[in-house]
């Protein structure tokens, strides 16, 4: 058990984040790894299930940003919600604006793991590891989020439509630091969906998570953002589905049109969790299930 | 690496490397045993311990992040008396094997911190990353129903 | 303070039947109560590692110790360097290491033991294996059918059959003529296949043992449930005098019969390590490798065929048992004996024939799980008494209560109720309770997408050792009389989390009208606690407690006989006695009930002395969408004779019954080519307090005149028997989904559906 090689690891502060870009983008050039540590719900698990390291091979700088101010916070001012990368679930989830106008994202933090799991966990950590299972991440893609990254050349953002480009790849730079995350908020009152088929009720990875918010005008969604864990080798977004959707009023939207369009966005696997079959079941019957919330006969 | 933290409420200064696991400080050098491992992956919840005043699993939390917070375990619960909680554990049946319960009782400290009168499936959700393999958990949820009712009549804290 | 004097002297109410705060209780919620990993170190200490086998079947070429480590402080233990190589348990066909054979994945090869816990990880690396891999034997019908031999002559860990009315003839062959006549000349045939998987105990404390030796012989201490299993094993595989071996029990996180037979296995293999290296060897197992190498529930393939009347009495049955024992044979002949013995369910039938077997497969051993075999056959005849029913268009619950035994009716083995039989009354209370009958006659309750059912099951379980056993382990318990009038019980039955140490003392302190304070409970350890017999088979209580009461009572009577004589308090005559004597001590062995019968050649007679009862019903919600199960409601109606405990009684029963559900819901160890795919808590799934149900137990007490503080019968097991088909035909009220195998995962359900559609 590897456990044993974590005591082996430097673990540092930075005094900044720009400090914290220095130190990340110095050892990049040497080659050497940094971690960015906040609540280690997924990197010390992954050091239990490696194998015991030489004592020569090279460890990666482990640096503890679970307290580093900059990284943490939650703020809305016009209409854009900015959560730190190192906000913890619980945080989120308890944050009278994020329960006020983005209670997708609270609902989602409420049921990701148990509380100890939501007092550590972070989005930061979520979109770090790049788990397409990862529930968090899901939520953002419905949000068409922004992921605020900064490295000593400077801040930017990418939008999550630009993020994910293969399992557990991204187009964040290896020294650029995830800083924060940032919603538009919908309008007030948007209708919303978080409905997780999880191994069980509670502390439990997603066999299939679908997170979705809409915008509606009479008949016809006009906003749609949906994203969907577990289902593919990165977050799906569906967007066959969304265009399918925004592209006719609810009432001419038919089930078959929808499963083929939820079947033709998504790659799901047999795994230890769950079969091919029914995670195509349960993704179009989730969709299906927040489109009839919306209107449409289906 | 020199870290200092409060421990039930004690400074405390142990110096270890710093991405030794918080449990095993507790279990090892800041000789606290009551905190459990049974799994080492965040999943059972037998070594949750307030962070701050939150449930967090210190099978997860490196050492050298306690730098400068507050740790409680369960040595820290019923210091010097059994409290209530502890109390309504042995009475209405809330441990059997015991293993989980110091988790159990911390996780439930926490929830009546901010809940004094919570419905039984907040305490559900409160315990839920808490693993027991014996009780079928009705007598913890009867135990921490009834704890919360005698710190309600105690007058808060108890 | 009150003194023990006063206390036997004043009348007071009786302990048994109350809620005595439980004795061990303020130790556990403080954080105090030592389990074997809480232990401080020794001097010298080492922790000691295992090397397993990544093949499940294999001839073991050689074992290379990579030369370019550095070995100089680390222990290695091989085949080749014991004496003996016999895990001693029903028999010694278990090798204590792999010598040239690989029989199962994860089959301990070497030992390792070194100071340093990471070097100790590096040392594991650098051992290799020369393995040349053989097709393994999976799957027990092919193992069955002799595909290749991978065990003994035939592959068969053990045989057994019941016979009653017709089909009770010596001739198998003739026998099994006769039942197929006699049902095929019912008025009703009904035929089916029920399947269940392993399950994993999950007890949440891993197993762990330390063990050292000095000049008193090897001492080993852990976190098991039965010293005197490995007393026996440690004695056998170092050919040692048994005073030689010392064996104590740790404060115990959980056992559910997985710390019954594997501990002699860890303890060992410490004992080998600290032999070697001449200190002390802590091996502690990790949670991945608890679930990989240990035991687990075995699986079962039960086929049924039934007559019965179109009034609905049941008539004859057969019924075809194959039990996968694993690699090794064990415990796997009790286990399937068990099943057998429950197979028939808790109805009248004029005519049975039951074939068990129990085949050998290259996964690791199956071994003890609460039920023990029965929960596997009680799954099989539940469900299909629920398709006899629909065959009728009777409730199921109706038909059951038709076949139900009652007190002076056999069972299949013969065997006449002399009493005891609290089974109707836990119908009636279960069925009550939860509305069942309302609910039941209405169509399910559909509320958007959500459908809600309700479904039970009644069943029975056999308390103690099956037939003589109990005759035959002649189980021991002392008490002792301690100054100041206090007594100390000493016994080998263990508290694992059941509540041993609170109820003996509620029967000890009854017994003698001391109080509860006055009676110590002494830590297991064979170095001074007599052999009891296992703690396993729901025969603590029933069995050990009454030895207690015995020996309580007989230690008061010579006190009180001295008091008599010279006058004074309980406690001055308790003094004066000790004084005289030096030593008081009761040693009582346990009496069967003269009236047991039981013949192991034919499998007749009374295979228990007596049984427990009860009825569970189960309502649950299935999300129509994604098939998801959600149980919201579990009431049980349950016959324990008399409850010693109330609230320890209710959460035998509660975490039983969830054991049960999990079991039926989630829980699934998910095999590849033979090795488990989800050794971790993170996806091998046990319910949490969200999954769990609010649970509704009745206690029933129909007195078992043999039965301790007032007619106790077993209960630990019992619990484990009926969760999974009362679900099961919830899940079928909800959705018609007739579900015949386990576990029922919405991905299961789904293909159910599919089918059904198809």
């Amino acid at each position: 058990m590897s456990l044993a090689d974590l005591p082996l690891h430097d673990m540092q502060r930075a005094a900044s984040l720009d400090a914290l870009c220095g130190i990340v983008a110095e050892r990049h050039a040497r080659g050497e790894a940094t971690v960015l540590l906040a609540g280690g719900t997924d990197w010390v698990v992954e050091q239990e299930l490696k194998p015991p390291r030489g004592d020569a091979d090279p460890r990666p700088l482990v640096v503890d940003v679970s307290c580093m101010a900059e990284l943490r916070g939650i703020t809305a001012t016009r209409g854009l919600l900015r959560i730190g990368a190192a906000a913890t679930y619980l945080e989120i989830r308890r944050h009278p604006t994020v329960i006020e106008r983005a209670p997708m994202l609270a609902a989602m933090a409420r049921e990701l793991g148990a509380i100890q799991i939501q007092a550590r966990g972070t989005l930061g950590g979520n979109l770090a590891t790049a788990s397409p299972a990862a529930d968090g991440v899901a939520a953002l893609a419905a949000y068409d989020a922004s992921i605020v990254v900064k490295s000593v050349r400077g801040e930017r953002r990418i939008p999550f439509s630009a993020l994910q480009t293969g399992y557990k790849q991204s187009t964040r730079a290896p020294d650029e630091v995830i800083v924060a995350v940032e919603i538009a908020l919908p309008p007030e009152g948007s209708p919303w969906l978080w409905r997780k088929v999880g191994t069980r009720r509670a502390q439990a990875i997603s066999k299939v998570a679908l997170a979705g918010i809409a915008v509606r005008s009479e008949d016809r969604v006009v906003r749609l953002g949906l994203g969907m864990a577990s289902v593919a080798p990165i977050t799906a977004t569906l967007l066959q589905t969304r265009a399918l959707v925004l592209s006719r009023p609810l009432s001419a939207i038919t089930a078959d049109a929808l499963d083929a369009a939820v079947l033709s966005d998504i790659a799901p696997i047999d795994d230890v969790r769950s079969t091919r079959e029914y995670r195509k079941h349960a993704a179009k019957a989730v969709v299906r299930g927040f489109l009839r919330d919306l209107g449409a006969p289906v | 690496m020199k870290i200092t933290l409060t421990l039930n409420g004690l400074s405390r200064e142990v110096d270890l490397p710093p991405l030794v696991r918080l449990l095993d400080a507790l279990r090892g050098p800041l000789g606290l045993p009551g905190t459990k491992e049974g799994c080492g992956e965040g999943e059972c919840g037998s070594c949750t311990v307030l962070l701050d005043g939150e449930p967090v699993n210190a099978c997860l939390v490196s050492i050298g992040q306690c730098e400068g917070r507050a740790v409680t375990t369960v040595e820290g619960l019923s210091a010097p008396h059994l409290g209530p909680l502890a109390r309504c554990f042995v009475d209405h049946g809330g441990a059997q094997c015991g293993i989980c319960t110091p988790g159990m009782l911390i996780s439930a400290e926490a929830l009546l911190a901010r809940r004094p009168d919570p419905s039984d499936e907040e305490i559900r959700e409160a315990i839920a990353g808490n693993l027991c393999r014996c009780t079928g958990y009705q007598r913890i949820v009867d135990s921490i129903r009834e704890a919360a009712r005698e710190r309600r009549e105690a007058g808060g804290a108890a | 303070m009150t003194t023990a004097a006063q206390n036997a002297s004043s009348a007071r109410p009786p302990f048994i039947g109350t809620n005595v705060p439980r004795t061990d209780g303020a130790s556990k919620v403080t954080g105090r109560a030592a389990y074997v990993d809480d232990l401080p170190r020794e001097p010298g200490e080492l922790f000691g590692a295992t090397v397993r086998s990544p093949v499940p079947r294999a001839r073991l070429r050689g074992i290379t110790l990579d030369p370019a480590f550095d070995w100089s402080d680390v222990t290695v233990v091989r085949a080749s360097d014991l004496a003996v190589n016999e895990v001693q348990c029903i028999t010694a066909e278990q090798p204590i290491l792999a010598a040239d054979q690989i029989r199962h994945a994860y089959e301990p090869v070497v030992l390792l033991a070194c100071a340093d816990k990471r070097k100790l990880a590096q040392a594991v690396r650098a051992v290799k294996l020369d393995l040349e891999p053989l097709t393994p034997i999976l799957d027990p019908e092919q193992s069955l059918a002799k595909v290749d031999v991978i065990w003994g002559e035939d592959n068969v860990h053990k045989r057994f059959s019941i016979t009653k009315g017709r089909a009770d003839l010596p001739d198998p062959a003739a026998s099994a003529a006769a039942i197929e006549a006699a049902i095929a000349s019912s008025e009703v045939v009904v035929r089916g296949r029920y399947t269940t998987h392993h399950q994993e105990q999950l007890y949440i404390e891993p197993q762990g043992v330390i063990a050292r030796w000095d000049e008193k012989g090897v001492h080993v201490t852990g976190s098991l449930q039965c010293p005197y299993y490995v007393h026996k094993a440690l004695v056998h595989g170092f050919d040692l005098a048994a005073d030689r071996v010392h064996v104590t029990q740790a404060v115990t996180g959980g056992g559910f019969g997985g710390k019954e037979e594997y501990p002699s296995v860890i303890a060992l293999h410490a004992a080998l390590l600290a032999q070697k290296s001449g200190k002390p060897v802590r091996m502690i197992y990790d949670r991945k490798e608890d679930i990989e190498a240990t035991t687990k529930r075995h699986p079962a393939i039960c086929e049924i065929v039934s007559g019965c009347d179109r009034d609905g009495t049941l008539r004859a049955l057969s019924i075809r048992i194959l039990m996968d024992g694993g690699a090794y044979m064990t415990l796997t002949p009790v286990v399937l004996s068990r099943g057998a013995l429950h197979a028939a369910g808790v109805y009248r039938w004029d005519d049975v024939r039951i074939d068990a077997v129990a085949v050998a497969t290259n996964t690791p051993p199956n071994g003890a799980f609460r039920g023990f075999g029965a929960p596997q056959t009680i799954w099989a005849i539940e469900r299909h008494l629920d398709r006899v029913a629909q065959e009728l268009g009777r409730d199921p619950m109706d038909l059951k209560a038709q076949n139900m035994l009652r007190e002076g009716d056999t069972t299949a083995t013969g065997q006449t109720l002399r009493g005891s039989v609290g089974v109707a009354e836990c119908l009636e209370k279960a069925l009550t309770a939860s509305g069942y009958h309302d609910k039941r006659k209405a169509p399910p309750a559909v509320r958007g997408r959500v459908a809600r059912g309700i479904g039970a099951s009644v069943f029975m379980h056999g308390a103690g050792f099956t037939g003589s056993g109990e005759k035959h382990l002649k189980g021991r318990v002392a008490v002792d009389l301690l100054p100041g009038g206090r007594l100390r019980i000493r016994t080998a039955s263990t508290d694992i989390g059941q509540g041993t140490e609170t109820v003996f003392r509620q029967i000890a302190a009854d017994a003698t009208g001391l109080h509860l304070a006055d009676i110590d409970f002494a830590v297991p350890s064979t170095s001074y606690v007599p052999d009891s017999g296992p703690t396993v088979a729901s025969r603590t209580v029933m069995v050990v407690g009454g030895i207690v009461e015995r020996a309580a009572r007989e230690v008061a009577a010579r006190v009180r006989a001295e008091q008599e004589t010279s006058g004074g308090d309980f406690a001055a005559a308790a003094d004066r006695l000790l004084t005289k004597e030096r030593e008081v001590t009761a040693l009582v062995q346990y009496e069967h009930p003269g009236w047991v019968t039981w013949d192991d050649s034919t499998y007749k007679g009374d295979a228990y002395p007596v049984y427990g009862y009860a009825c569970d019903v189960a309502e649950v919600e299935v999300d129509l969408d994604t098939l998801e199960v959600t149980v919201t409601g579990f009431w049980s109606a349950t016959d324990v004779g008399k409850a010693i405990h109330p609230v320890m009684c209710k959460g035998q029963i509660e975490g039983g019954s969830l054991q049960a559900i999990g079991w039926a819901l989630w829980e699934d160890v998910v095999w590849k080519n033979g090795l488990i795919q989800n050794p971790r808590m993170t996806n091998y799934i046990i319910p949490t307090a969200l999954d769990a149900p609010p649970m509704h137990v009745d206690l029933v007490e129909a007195p078992y005149a043999y039965g301790p503080g007032g007619g106790a019968k077993g209960v630990g097991e019992l619990p484990m028997d009926g969760g999974a088909p009362a679900i099961a035909a919830a899940v079928e009220h909800a959705t018609g989904l007739f579900a015949r195998d386990l576990p029922l995962l919405p991905e299961r359900l789904l293909e159910l559906q599919t089918n059904r559609k198809g």
